[in-house]
């Protein structure tokens, strides 16, 4: 009855992306339970393995990896608006292994799950 | 389902139509909610209410006119939508608008009504 799911709209380079992996590490922390990441808009960026961001910036695809791994963290990822912007799962390459190709009836099914859904 | 609560969606719209994708993909949203049959209401604040003025063509620069769309809100059942007043008020719009059933709302109203959904995705 403490359900969670969480939206990402801004892209590996937004310093959003650092609160959302605080605010999602501090609720699986806490126990509560986390249905799954939505990753749509911009925030699809965060899946291009052809992404570099600079070794002393936040290296937000090294903290989605490791949360995936210890909780088994879902992560969406919406393929119209990765497409859009050249990430596609015809070159499966492209995109982190991590993230699990989805659409927006994905995000449907999150929110109907879901206690709380947030955005960031 | 986690619980038989209604769960209802506010999609807040607070960007100018065609400069970006934006609107686009607030309406997908709308759109797919819609056709799970889940609640979904939408709000039009800031340059966002440019989206319900009537009278546009995104034709003359190349843009795929997707505010076509909103004529058919009611086969999704999106019957809420909601424009901020003060947002009309400050770039001198009147309250016309390319769909039906759009409630104009007072600042106060606009917030409560917003605030009273469990959800809101922002564009």
């Amino acid at each position: 009855m403490n359900k969670l799911a969480v939206v990402i709209t801004t892209p590996p380079f937004s310093n959003l992306s650092v609160t959302a992996l605080d605010y999602i590490e501090t609720a699986l922390k806490a126990e509560v339970e986390l249905v799954g990441v939505f990753f749509y808009q911009d925030g699809v960026m965060h899946a291009n393995t052809n992404v570099q961001i600079a070794s002393d910036e936040f290296q937000a695809i090294s903290h989605w990896q490791r949360l995936h791994q210890a909780y088994k963290l879902p992560l969406h990822l919406c393929i119209t608006a990765a497409e859009k912007r050249g990430i596609s799962d015809e070159h499966a390459q492209n995109i982190h292994s991590i993230f699990t190709v989805s659409g927006l009836g994905e995000l449907v099914e999150l929110s109907s799950m879901a206690d709380r859904m947030v955005q960031f | 389902m986690a619980n038989s609560s209604i769960k209802t969606l506010a999609i807040l719209n607070a960007k100018a139509p065609y400069a970006n994708l934006a609107g686009k993909d607030a309406l997908d949203i709308a759109l797919i909610f819609g056709s799970f049959e889940q609640t979904v209401s939408l709000f039009f604040q800031g340059d966002g209410v440019w989206q319900l003025i009537q009278g546009q063509n995104g034709s003359i620069i190349s843009i795929k006119d997707y505010l076509k769309t909103f004529a058919a809100f009611e086969f999704y059942d999106i019957e809420d939508v909601y424009v901020c007043q003060a947002s009309l008020a400050m770039r001198n719009l009147p309250a016309k608008f390319h769909i039906e059933e759009v409630q104009v709302l007072n600042q106060q109203e606009f917030a409560h009504k917003l605030t009273s959904h469990k959800t809101i995705l922002r564009f």
